[in-house]
């Protein structure tokens, strides 16, 4: 187990250090002058841009200027933005933002899975039923869907026809709190959009994923010998079939932090939802690069991360795992 | 018998190798056929390439004239009302399938060309070279597509070109990974060696004995890719990055939100350009699980 830990936390390491090469390159092969993408832009002061040029060596060789985005990196220092005119790109990343996007795919995430893995046990247990046809549709067709469509009709249909959701923004703006309750409510009426949109896209690949897992479980021996226990459906069904099921899920879970940020991007961006996808979708639309890379490490950290956690837990979870 | 000449024999190998690619092909139709997935996939899918090829003569207007007000309700002339500067919707619907078909199908047959490459050259070469290109793809596979993509298009600037670029750039890994897995295992197998054995060249051992074995998988990965290649565009002409010389379905949808088309209930604005996307994704999400289900071997019912 020990082996496997460092193993695989070398291989994260690599694919860090590999995302950070990248990262570094990408924004210096536009054409023109290099420097205008870390600190030439006429929103940064000229005495903020002079400090700038000397931290990441902006007059050296590119190595040594490699080397300083290396070593600012370590210390979390990600450049300044240009869209707010020189604030720290860290400031801008770790404040409300993040926050609030953990938020959100962190609970469509969680209610996807959970329906997810229910429906589609419930599926595959009643192979070709009615429940199993409709379910196989209703999956297929939010796959189809583009999320930020679907963000548009839940716009149209709850925001402009029930007039029951708010169609924009993370709280309601210059509204006065009483206490820290009330705030919670318009934040969560505020998510409720973003939310459903983002679940919704996911149930579908979930749920098709349970199903056919648990399609496979079916034809495993210890079924058989559940069954010849005299073990109740319910019981083979939750206690057997979904726990085995289930771990494929695990990994899953990992791959969809990659998917949910491309989700959340769409997503925030439709709903002006306060958070990294926004900010990701403004400094696109503002050329603010400095952002853009800062995002870029941020996100590459945090899923390579989960997906080192995914097989830690993976091999945790299953006994047959051995490295 | 002159035995200078060998021109007949090299024919009749030749046509031997036809009547072969023919008769694979015929079952390969003949599976497919039983499909009812798959026939409705085809079906959807003709649809749309017939609605791009005779777009000029089924749209009633020119999708880029000011034909009328702006925001015009749904009514006979304009059946999906006009847009904000008075362009017949529907016209802009039917000429975007041309723009949203072309560039998911260039952008699929790029990302799969390119992935397939690297597959080829990362399974056959092994060694270092192997490494660092299957540490490149865990990269990609890891990295979140979407905002990668705009990234670079932020960077490489608007335009049809710059979308193909940027999906093919971001999209190659899946196809890679595939390719090099299914060639590791050909390369061991005795038909390859003997090729190598009697002194062909590694060029022509990869063409003449693995291309042929990997194009099935290939095939039928290449729907998923266009799957995802018609999703990317779409996003991408939402947010902006289409040439708006060149209106996607994604790029109406783009000019639907700066209009306010939600917050107003334009749904005649909205929902058509989405429906459009929503049912070619769905007929080439049938093809491709029709044709993995004849293709993959694991897959194939007896």
């Amino acid at each position: 187990m020990r082996d496997y830990l460092v193993k695989r936390g070398l291989s994260a390491l690599g694919t860090l250090a590999l995302a950070v090469v990248l990262n570094f390159f990408l924004f210096r092969i536009m054409p023109g002058d290099p420097t205008r993408t870390v600190v030439g832009d006429f929103r940064v002061a000229p005495e903020v841009r002079k400090v700038l040029i000397h931290q990441f060596g902006l007059d050296q060789p590119i190595w040594v200027q490699f080397l300083l985005y290396v070593q600012n990196l370590l210390v979390g220092n990600l450049g300044v933005s240009f869209q707010y005119r020189g604030t720290s790109v860290a400031a801008i990343i770790f404040g409300r933002r993040l926050f609030n996007t953990f938020i959100l795919m962190g609970s469509s995430i969680a209610v996807a899975l959970l329906i997810g893995i229910v429906i589609g046990t419930i599926a595959a247990w009643k192979r070709e039923s009615k429940f199993d046809v409709f379910t196989v549709i209703f999956s297929l067709v939010t796959y189809s869907m583009p999320v930020f469509w679907l963000g548009m009709l839940i716009i149209l249909v709850f925001g402009y026809y029930l007039n029951s959701i708010p169609i924009a923004g993370t709280i309601t703006v210059g509204l006065t709190y009483s206490n820290v309750f009330e705030y919670a409510a318009d934040y969560l009426h505020h998510m409720t959009g973003p939310f459903v949109t983002l679940t919704l896209s996911f149930i579908g690949y979930y749920f098709l994923i349970m199903r056919d897992s648990i399609l496979d479980v079916f034809t495993e021996d210890y079924m058989l010998t559940a069954k010849a226990k005299g073990l109740s459906n319910r019981k083979i069904l939750f206690r057997h079939a979904m726990r085995n099921a289930t771990l494929p899920m695990v990994s899953l879970i990992a791959v969809e932090v990659t998917y949910l940020f491309g989700g959340a991007t769409m997503t925030e961006t439709v709903f002006s939802w306060y958070g990294i996808g926004r900010l990701v979708y403004e400094a696109v639309v503002m050329a603010d690069y400095p952002v853009l890379q800062g995002i870029f490490v941020v996100m590459a950290v945090v899923v390579i991360a989960a997906n080192f956690l995914a097989d830690i837990a993976y091999a945790l979870l299953d006994p047959r795992i051995r490295y | 018998m002159d035995l200078t000449s060998q021109e007949p024999v090299r024919l009749q190998i030749k046509e031997d190798r036809f009547w072969l690619y023919r008769r694979k092909l015929g079952d390969f139709w003949r599976l497919y056929r039983r499909s009812a997935l798959g026939k409705l996939g085809l079906i959807i899918v003709s649809f749309f390439v017939v609605v791009a090829v005779a777009a000029p003569w089924i749209a009633p207007f020119d999708p880029f004239s000011f034909v009328g007000d702006p925001f015009l309700k749904p009514s006979s002339t304009y059946i999906l009302g006009t847009d904000q500067v008075g362009r017949d919707i529907l016209s802009r619907v039917i000429y975007g399938t041309r723009i949203s078909l072309l560039i998911g199908l260039v952008a699929s047959a790029m990302t799969i060309g390119l992935g397939t490459v690297i597959g080829l050259v990362s399974g056959y070469l092994g060694g270092w070279v192997d490494n660092a290109l299957m540490r490149i793809t865990d990269l990609f596979i890891i990295i979140p597509a979407l905002p990668l993509m705009l990234i670079m298009a932020s960077i490489l600037g608007k335009g049809m070109t710059n979308i193909i670029i940027v999906i093919t750039v971001v999209g190659w890994t899946a196809t890679a990974r595939m390719v090099r897995s299914q060639t590791l295992s050909l390369k061991e197998r005795p038909f390859t060696e003997a090729s190598r054995a009697i002194g062909s060249t590694d060029l022509h051992t990869i063409a003449r004995h693995i291309v042929p074995n990997v194009f099935p998988l290939v095939f039928a990965n290449g729907m998923i890719a266009i799957v995802d290649a018609i999703l990317s565009e779409a996003g991408l002409s939402f947010l902006g990055f289409g040439d708006p010389s060149a209106p996607s379905w994604g790029m109406v949808l783009h000019f639907a939100d700066n209009a306010g088309a939600t917050v107003n209930g334009y749904w005649w604005y909205i929902v058509p350009p989405g429906i459009c996307i929503m049912f070619l994704v769905m007929g080439f999400a049938f093809i491709s699980y029709s044709t993995d289900q004849i293709l993959n071997p694991r897959l194939r019912r007896r």
